[in-house]
C-alpha cells in the first residue's frame, strides 16, 4: 500500500476549488442521489461504511447521527472547523482544495439527519479558507444546492459560515457550540450532550471536516467500496498532516492501518541527513508521544495508536529527531494548554499553569529536585477532572514525556542544561509571557 | 417535580432519596458532608469547582455530585481515600495563586477554602514558582469590592447576576489562570440585590464594603429574625456584639425570600444601632420649667410612660387621638389599641401611611424579586388590628380634629425606620401642631428634639430587642423573637400600653447586651492588645 487519492484525488486541481470545476470532476452527483434515499438508508450507509469521526475522537459517526431524539425539534448540524491541534492542517487543505466536496458532504448529512440548518464554524486564523468557502457557499446558493427544495427534492437547508475568534477550546464540540451561540467559548456540563440538547438547546450533531467530506464518497461508492481501505475497525482513508523533522512535510492521504515508518520513510521522504528518530506524536500535541522503537511497528489507525497508550487524534503526526531537547518541546507544548485553557474549571486552569511554570524553570536551569516527580503528580491530579477534554490534552503529554524521557528531565534538573543541546540557543524563551 | 423516592447507598448507608435529585441534593438531605463552591442551590449547575467528587460504584471516574442524577440502586462514596486525595488535590489546584491573606481577609473565619483545607488538606504546599498576579481592591459598585487573587473563579456571582438578579453586570474575563471577574466599562455592580454575591462568593473576593475590616467573624453573634425594610418580611439574620450591629444577612426561607435579600434590608440595622437610638424619655415644656425645650427633663421612659398615662386616664381620654405606622408588632398594636379603645374610650386612631417615591399607587409597588413598595413590615397586621377594634378612620379626620381644637393631646407610636418615611418631618410640624405631644420613638431625631411646648419622647424598642408577630404583604404570620438588648431602659408598646393603663411591668427577661459607647473586644482583652 501508498499513498492513494481518494478523497484527495483532484486535490492538485486549481478548478476543483470552483463549482464549474468540482462538477467537472463529479462533484455534486451525489447529493441528487442522496436526496432521492431515505434519510435512515444513508445513516445505515455511513454506519457499515464504519466512518468514525475524523476529528480526534474516532465516534463512530453514523452512530453518532443515530442519538438524535425523535421529538420534533429543529436539529443543527455543525461542522467543526476550528482545526487547532497544533501539528493539524489537514482540513485546512480540505477547504482550500475542495470546498464544495465539505458542502455537498455537509447537504447529505443535513437531510440524513433531517436538519434544515447547518453552520461551518471556522477558526479565526483561517482567513484564506473562510474566504474561500464563503465564495463556495455563494457559488452553491446561487446554483440552488443551498436553500428552499434543494434539487426540486422539497428538501430546505441552509449553510452559514460562522469564523471564530481563534481559540483552540471552541474545537470541543460544546465549546463550539457556546461560542457559535455568540456566549465565551467554554465547554458545557455533559449530559446533556449536544445530540440531545445542543446549539440552543437544541439537538445537534457536531462532525469534523474530514469526516462531512468523507460521506460523499461512502454515498457514490457504497459502504463495501469504501471498506476496501483501512482495518476492519478504522475503515477508510484518512489524511495525516505531517510535521517535524522529515524531508518532506505536508498533507497525504492513506488508508488507515498504513505503517507509520512508511509514512515517514516514504510520503514523508525520510529524517533530515545524518538525523535519526527520537521520537512521533502521532496524533497532534494533546496525544502522548511515541518512541522511536515504539514506532517501528506501528499502524496508523485507531486501534494500534491506542493500544501503544497513544491515540491516533486528528492524524496530525509530529515527528521529532535526535537534534530535539524533549524538555524543549515538553515546555512549548505546555505554553500552548496553559495559553488555551479556558479557565472554567479549577485542575486545568490552575494546572495548565502550574505545568508549564515547572517546566518554564527547569528549562531556565532553575529545576528542583522532585520537580519532575511533581509534573507527573500534577498532571496525573488533571486528567478526567473537568467537563472537556482539555486537562486531559494538557496531561498526556505531560506523562507521557517525562515518563518515556526521565532521563533527559533528570539531566536538565541536575546539570541546570539540556542534554541535547548544552549550548543550545536559551530555550523556552519564546514561550515566556 | 416528582415526590416518589428511589432507594440508594450513601458512604454504605441505605437512604431514600427523591427521585430526579443529584448526588450532591441527596447528600445535603441525609446530612451528609460534600465539599462544593461552585454548587448553589438558588443557581444553575456550573460543575466547575471538581471539589464535590465522588465515587460511584461501577464507575471507575470519579464524577461531580452536583451534575449527576441518582439512579435506584446507585451506590455513591465520598469518604474514600481516592475521594479524599482527588479532593486534596483539586483544593491545592485552588489554592496555588490564591494569596493566603487570611490574616487581612475579611472571610476568615467563614471561608470556604480555609473550611475544606482544615478538612481535607493540611498538606505542605509543593507549588514553589510565583504566583499570577490579579487585580486587588477592584471597586466594582457602590456595595461590592473584589480581590481577584482570592477569587476561585466558582462563577457563583456571575450566575447570580444572571439568573436572579437578571441584571448581568458580572462577567468572566480573559481565559485560563489569567481569569477574571469584572464589570463591564461603565456598567458597575449596581443593583439592589449586588451584596448577596457577597454571601454567595465562597472565599474572600467579593467583600462589602459596608462591612469590610470592622470585625472578625469570629467575633460576632447571630440571631435570626424577620427583615422589617419591607412588607416582604425575609428572614435574615444580624450579626452583633458588644460593639453593636454589624451586618445583616438573609437565612433561607422557602415561603418567603429563598435564598436572597435585597440590599435596602442589609442597612436595616443601622437605625437599629445605639448611635441611632434615643436612650430615655425626655418630657419638655409645661410643668417642667422649661419652655424652650432647652431644659428639658430626662427621665426613665418608664416613669414617663406612667406619668403621661395618668394624665390621659385623667382626662378620660378626652381629645386624645393614637398615631400608629406598620412599622410595630401585631401584639403592640391590640395592647394599645386595647388601652385606648377600652379604657379611654376612644376612637381616634389614625394610620400614617408611608411612601416612599410616588403616591398611594406606589405602596403596590413590587420589584418582581423581593422588594415592595411598602417599606414597612407589618401594615397588613395594623389593618388587621384596626378592623379588630372596629377603627375606621382617615387621616383627615386628625387634620380637621387638630385645627378645630377637638384634639388636644396627639399619641405617636412613631417609625422605628425613619428612612423609610420621607414625611417625617412634614408630619412632626403637622402634629406638633397638637397642645400636647407624646412621641413614642426608637431613633432620635433632631425635627423631635427641637420641638419646643408640652412634648414627651420615649424611647422604644427596636425589633431585635422585642418578641412578636409581622403579618407580610401576602398574609403570612411571621414571629420575631427578642434577641438583643441595645437600648436597656427601652419599652415596647406594649409596655406603654400597660404604664398607661397604671400598671407595673416585669422586668426584662435578660439577653445579650451591645454596651454603651465603645467597649474593647473581648478577645483583645484576653490576647493583650498589639
Amino acid at each position: 500500500m501508498a499513498e492513494v487519492k481518494y478523497l484527495s484525488e483532484h486535490y492538485d486541481k486549481k478548478e476543483y476549488r470552483s463549482l464549474e470545476g468540482y462538477k467537472k470532476h463529479g462533484g455534486y452527483e451525489q447529493l441528487p442521489k442522496a436526496l432521492k434515499m431515505e434519510a435512515a438508508k444513508i445513516i445505515d450507509e455511513v454506519k457499515a461504511a464504519g466512518l468514525r469521526g475524523r476529528g480526534g475522537a474516532g465516534f463512530p459517526c453514523g452512530m453518532k447521527w443515530g442519538f438524535l431524539p425523535n421529538n420534533g425539534e429543529p436539529r443543527y448540524l455543525l461542522c467543526n472547523a476550528d482545526e487547532s491541534e497544533p501539528g493539524t492542517f489537514k482540513d485546512r487543505v480540505m477547504m482550500e482544495r475542495a470546498p464544495h466536496q465539505l458542502i455537498e458532504g455537509m447537504l447529505i448529512a443535513a437531510f440524513a439527519v433531517k436538519s434544515h440548518k447547518a453552520y461551518i464554524y471556522i477558526r479565526g486564523e483561517y482567513t484564506g479558507p473562510a474566504m474561500i468557502l464563503k465564495q463556495a457557499l455563494a457559488e452553491a446558493k446561487a446554483a440552488g444546492y443551498i436553500g428552499k427544495n434543494i434539487l426540486g427534492s422539497g428538501f430546505d437547508c441552509d449553510i452559514d459560515l460562522f469564523i471564530g475568534a481563534g481559540a483552540y477550546i471552541c474545537g470541543e464540540e460544546t465549546g463550539l457550540i457556546s461560542s457559535l451561540e455568540g456566549y465565551k467559548g467554554q465547554p458545557k456540563l455533559k449530559p446533556p450532550f449536544p445530540a440531545v440538547q445542543g446549539y440552543l438547546r437544541k439537538p445537534t450533531i457536531v462532525n469534523n471536516v474530514e469526516t462531512l467530506a468523507s460521506v460523499v464518497n461512502i454515498i457514490r461508492d457504497g459502504a463495501q467500496a469504501y471498506r476496501k481501505y483501512g482495518t476492519e475497525k478504522s475503515p477508510g482513508t484518512k489524511l495525516f498532516s505531517i510535521s517535524g523533522n522529515v524531508n518532506k512535510p505536508g498533507t497525504y492521504e492513506v488508508p488507515l492501518g498504513y505503517k507509520l515508518m512508511d509514512l515517514i520513510n516514504n510520503e514523508c521522504g525520510g529524517m533530515k541527513p545524518g538525523r535519526s528518530l527520537k521520537a512521533v506524536i502521532p496524533g497532534g500535541s494533546s496525544a502522548p508521544v511515541l518512541t522511536a522503537k515504539e514506532c517501528e511497528n506501528a499502524s496508523m489507525d485507531y486501534e494500534c495508536i491506542a493500544s501503544l497508550g497513544s491515540m491516533l487524534g486528528s492524524g496530525a503526526v509530529i515527528v521529532i529527531d535526535d537534534s530535539n531537547c524533549m524538555v524543549d518541546v515538553l515546555s512549548t507544548i505546555s505554553h500552548f494548554y496553559h495559553h488555551e485553557s479556558c479557565g472554567q474549571c479549577t485542575p486545568c486552569r490552575e494546572g495548565t499553569g502550574w505545568v508549564e511554570k515547572i517546566i518554564h524553570s527547569i528549562v531556565h536551569g532553575h529545576g528542583k529536585a522532585g520537580d519532575v516527580d511533581l509534573l507527573i503528580k500534577v498532571a496525573d491530579n488533571m486528567k478526567g477532572r473537568t467537563i472537556c477534554a482539555l486537562a486531559d490534552a494538557a496531561a498526556l503529554p505531560v506523562t507521557s514525556f517525562v515518563t518515556k524521557f526521565r532521563g533527559e528531565f533528570e539531566y536538565f534538573v541536575a546539570n541546570r542544561k539540556s542534554m541535547v543541546k548544552p549550548n543550545g540557543a536559551n530555550l523556552g524563551d519564546a514561550h515566556v509571557h | 417535580m416528582s415526590t416518589n423516592t428511589i432507594p440508594c447507598t450513601i458512604n454504605g448507608k441505605d437512604v431514600e432519596v427523591k427521585e430526579g435529585s443529584t448526588i450532591i441534593e441527596a447528600m445535603k438531605a441525609n446530612g451528609v458532608e460534600i465539599a462544593h463552591y461552585c454548587w448553589h442551590p438558588g443557581l444553575s449547575v456550573a460543575g466547575v469547582c471538581r471539589m464535590c467528587m465522588v465515587e460511584i460504584e461501577g464507575n471507575p471516574r470519579l464524577q461531580i455530585a452536583c451534575n449527576t442524577q441518582v439512579v435506584k440502586g446507585m451506590k455513591i462514596n465520598n469518604t474514600s481515600d481516592k475521594v479524599k486525595d482527588a479532593v486534596k488535590w483539586t483544593l491545592d489546584f485552588h489554592l496555588i495563586n490564591h494569596p493566603l491573606d487570611c490574616p487581612i481577609c475579611d472571610q476568615a473565619g467563614e471561608c470556604g477554602l480555609q473550611d475544606q483545607y482544615m478538612h481535607y488538606g493540611k498538606y505542605e504546599p509543593e507549588m514553589a514558582e510565583a504566583k499570577v498576579k490579579k487585580h486587588k481592591v477592584v471597586d466594582l459598585g457602590p456595595r461590592v469590592v473584589l480581590d481577584s487573587e482570592r477569587c476561585i473563579l466558582c462563577s457563583r456571582c456571575v450566575r447570580f447576576t444572571d439568573e436572579v438578579s437578571k441584571t448581568n453586570e458580572l462577567g468572566i474575563f480573559n481565559r485560563g489562570d489569567r481569569a477574571d471577574i469584572s464589570t463591564f466599562p461603565g456598567k458597575p455592580l449596581d443593583n439592589n440585590y449586588s451584596m448577596n454575591t457577597v454571601d454567595i462568593c465562597p472565599v474572600g473576593a467579593l467583600t462589602s464594603k459596608d462591612f469590610r475590616f470592622r470585625q472578625r467573624a469570629w467575633l460576632l453573634k447571630e440571631h435570626q429574625t424577620v427583615c422589617t425594610g419591607c412588607s416582604t418580611g425575609c428572614s435574615t439574620k444580624v450579626f452583633f456584639n458588644k460593639e453593636g450591629l454589624f451586618r445583616v444577612k438573609p437565612v433561607y426561607n422557602e415561603q418567603v425570600n429563598g435564598h436572597w435579600m435585597c440590599d435596602i434590608g442589609r442597612d436595616v440595622y443601622k437605625f437599629v444601632n445605639k448611635e441611632a437610638r434615643l436612650f430615655d424619655a425626655k418630657v419638655s415644656g409645661k410643668g417642667t420649667g422649661a419652655g424652650n425645650g432647652l431644659g428639658a427633663e430626662w427621665i426613665l421612659p418608664k416613669r414617663a410612660a406612667l406619668k403621661v398615662g395618668e394624665t390621659l386616664r385623667a382626662n378620660k381620654g378626652k381629645g386624645v387621638a393614637l398615631v400608629l405606622t406598620g412599622q410595630h408588632t401585631v401584639e403592640e398594636y391590640d395592647a394599645l389599641l386595647g388601652f385606648f379603645k377600652n379604657d379611654l374610650g376612644s376612637d381616634r386612631v389614625f394610620h400614617w401611611v408611608n411612601t416612599v417615591g410616588g403616591g398611594p399607587e406606589s405602596l403596590e409597588a413590587f420589584d418582581g424579586l423581593l422588594l415592595r413598595g411598602d417599606r414597612n413590615p407589618n401594615t397588613a397586621g395594623l389593618k388587621e388590628s384596626l378592623q379588630k377594634f372596629g377603627i375606621k378612620t382617615q387621616w383627615k379626620e386628625l387634620l380637621e380634629g387638630l385645627a378645630s381644637g377637638a384634639i388636644t393631646t396627639v399619641v405617636v407610636a412613631g417609625p422605628e425606620n425613619q428612612t423609610f418615611f420621607p414625611d417625617f418631618k412634614a408630619k412632626v410640624v403637622e402634629l406638633s401642631k397638637a397642645p400636647r405631644l407624646i412621641w413614642l420613638t426608637a431613633g432620635k431625631n433632631l425635627d423631635l428634639d427641637n420641638l419646643t411646648g408640652d412634648v414627651t419622647l420615649i424611647p422604644l424598642k427596636s425589633y431585635l430587642e422585642k418578641s412578636g408577630t409581622f403579618v407580610n404583604h401576602a398574609g403570612l404570620r411571621q414571629k420575631i423573637a427578642k434577641g438583643l438588648t441595645i437600648v436597656p431602659n427601652a419599652l415596647s408598646l406594649t409596655e406603654v400600653a400597660e404604664l398607661f393603663a397604671g400598671r407595673e411591668i416585669e422586668a426584662a427577661e435578660s439577653c445579650s447586651s451591645i454596651g454603651v459607647g465603645r467597649v474593647q473586644n473581648e478577645a483583645t482583652t484576653v490576647r493583650g492588645s498589639l
